[in-house]
């Protein structure tokens, strides 16, 4: 629950730019699907040792990180990733 | 009655690497048996890429891809399944629904036809440099702890 009074202006201002920033990465492209045939952007979200990112550390929106969580299991489980390294 | 509706599935067998060289037709032609067997009507089904596998899969370690787009009754997709568990020379499947798929989406250029000199492997090995791109990602995503914004 914010506060009772709105936020300044200022305020206001950063908000919108960090808004905008937060946005995460599939978002921002605006894809509704991700593939788990797309290796290359799923091996950005993995550890060195296959291990998934969390969304902290991803930057992920909590819909994306599930869609992307599906998406990487398929993939392991079709030998394009790794489960462990 | 019951009318048998196909829906439309997007297919990825994978093959031993060195079986699909030495028998491709071979290969194509099993992978379309299993398919026709089940009924399915194909859309198209071509070779996906070829590369490294993350894992040993039945002892192989380099694998070929073979998309497969299909129209099939849901009943039956399990069977196709079946098929290739039973099978010796299809060493995994993995089919999901396609429905929102445009026919664009299915003649995208696949990776082995971008890169047909080699395969376009970006399998996860060396240890030492996966931890660039651990920096990476963290370096460009933008700070997550900020005071909660708003609400």
């Amino acid at each position: 629950m914010a506060k009772e009074t709105g936020p300044s202006k200022k305020k206001k201002k950063f908000l919108t730019t960090l808004r905008e920033q937060t946005q995460c990465r599939f978002c921002r492209e605006g894809r509704r699907y991700i593939d788990y045939k797309d290796v290359e952007a799923l091996q950005k979200l993995l550890t060195n040792r296959g291990k998934i990112f969390s969304r902290k550390r991803s930057g992920n929106c909590a819909s994306c990180q599930r869609k992307v969580k599906l998406a990487i299991k398929r993939a392991r489980f079709m030998a394009l990733l790794p489960f462990t390294a | 009655m019951k009318t048998a509706v196909k829906r439309l599935y997007e297919g990825l067998f994978l093959v031993d690497s060195a079986l699909a060289a030495s028998d491709w037709d071979g290969v194509l032609g099993t992978i379309r048996k299993f398919l026709e067997r089940a009924g399915a009507d194909i859309v198209s089904l071509k070779k996906w890429d070829d590369r490294r596998l993350a894992y040993e899969v039945e002892g192989k370690s380099r694998g070929t891809y073979i998309l497969a787009y299909f129209h099939c009754e849901p009943s039956r997709v399990h069977g196709i399944e079946r098929d290739v568990n039973l099978s010796e020379r299809v060493l995994r499947v993995l089919i999901l629904r396609a429905d929102r798929m445009s026919r664009e989406d299915m003649e995208k250029p696949t990776p082995a036809e971008l890169h047909p000199e080699g395969s376009s492997m970006p399998v996860p090995e060396p240890l030492e440099e996966a931890d660039d791109t651990a920096a990476e990602v963290a370096g460009a995503e933008p700070a997550g702890d900020e005071p909660a914004a708003s609400e």
